[in-house]
């Protein structure tokens, strides 16, 4: 189960409201490779993992992104607040303005609601580790993005934490897939699915 | 086909073909000090690949809640650490002085600034935890 900690992982300060900001970076809040997607992936993945230590990687990883996710909900309610309709259309939020008002819905920056549709979970265990390999990637070139779109320093100082998270998930997932191939049959590692073949 | 260890071997015969093979990290040492790796997102300076080398810098995380914060985020990255070297005795032992430092710097911080969990409660006089702002409020993550 899982008990709420009444604190961020990381401090988020945005002393400028900015809502032209929040239109881009909701995309890691609900987006295709944003955190939501992040965490369900991971938390999902792991019922069928055979192993152990990897079971634990997944859970472990899974509910840091759970904590990313308040971090990037925090960055979107900083950059939005005290709003005035003024604000929303000079940033050209009406799109978003009319439907949520200024509270946090998990999205594309597109528009599109978040959906599982983002998320792999195929129940083989290369496969399921390859896939978390590429999502940490895709997580990680999109807070590159942002990082290139805005010039808010404190957004950025979060972003950059946030993003090199990517780079050491990236890591640890490549170590379990290492783990989990020598685990299995190093002739031909394809041989059976050990998340399923018994 | 003579018997050999795939990842000694020369390729293509003794080593996995059609598998990606990330290098292990070796050791959980170097390590940043707490305060620069909560600063750099990592604790380990192998691993810190900053886009357009433009990195975080410490100083603003000098308040009780960043040192806070610093030491659970040691923990979880010792955590993730093990989660791949679970032999690691070294590592293990740094991770439980991490895990009672946090413990000693949270009994300080709750008493100060009020309840992290619902068991920061047990001994409080009444039900505290609203008082505080809550962590996406600008103010609960001011400085000093
Ligand atoms: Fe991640």
């Amino acid at each position: 189960m899982f008990v709420y900690e009444k604190k961020l992982q990381y401090p988020v300060r945005i002393k400028n409201p900015n809502p032209a900001l929040a239109k881009f970076i909701i995309s890691q809040y609900g987006g295709p490779d944003g955190e939501l997607s992040a965490s369900m992936r991971y938390l999902s993945q792991r019922f069928s993992m055979p192993y152990p230590e990897l079971a634990g990687i997944l859970t472990d990883i899974g509910t840091e992104e759970l904590g990313h996710l308040e971090m990037v909900g925090t960055i979107l309610y900083q950059l939005t607040r005290n709003m005035k309709p003024s604000d929303v259309k000079k940033a050209g939020l009406e799109p978003y303005f009319v439907d949520h008002t200024a509270g946090i819905y998990p999205q594309f920056a597109s528009g599109t609601p978040w959906t599982a549709a983002t998320i792999g979970v195929k129940g083989d265990v290369i496969t399921d580790l390859t896939e978390d390999m590429g999502a940490e990637q895709k997580a990680r070139t999109t807070y590159d993005n942002i990082l290139r779109l805005s010039d808010d320093p404190d957004v950025n100082d979060v972003i950059r934490f946030l993003r090199e998270r990517e780079v050491v998930h990236y890591q640890r997932f490549g170590e379990a897939l290492r783990l989990a191939t020598e685990r299995t049959n190093q002739k031909n590692i394809y041989a059976m699915n050990p998340a399923f073949d018994r | 086909m003579v018997p050999c260890d795939e990842r000694k071997g020369p390729l293509p015969p003794c080593a996995p073909l059609a598998l990606a093979v990330m290098p292990k990290q070796q050791s959980s040492e170097p390590a940043y000090e707490n305060k620069v790796a909560l600063s750099r997102g990592t604790l380990f300076p192998g691993l810190d690949l900053p886009f357009m080398n433009v990195v975080n810098h410490p100083d603003h995380l000098s308040t009780p809640l960043c040192e806070l914060m610093a030491l659970d985020f040691v923990v979880q990255e010792l955590k993730l650490y093990l989660d791949t070297h679970t032999e690691d005795r070294e590592a293990f032992a740094a991770l439980q002085t991490c895990i009672r430092l946090s413990r000693e710097g949270r009994r300080r911080y709750v008493e100060k600034y009020g309840p992290i969990t619902v068991d920061d409660m047990r001994y409080a006089e009444s039900f505290t935890w609203a008082d505080a702002p809550w962590p996406w409020q600008l103010c609960a993550n001011k400085e000093g």
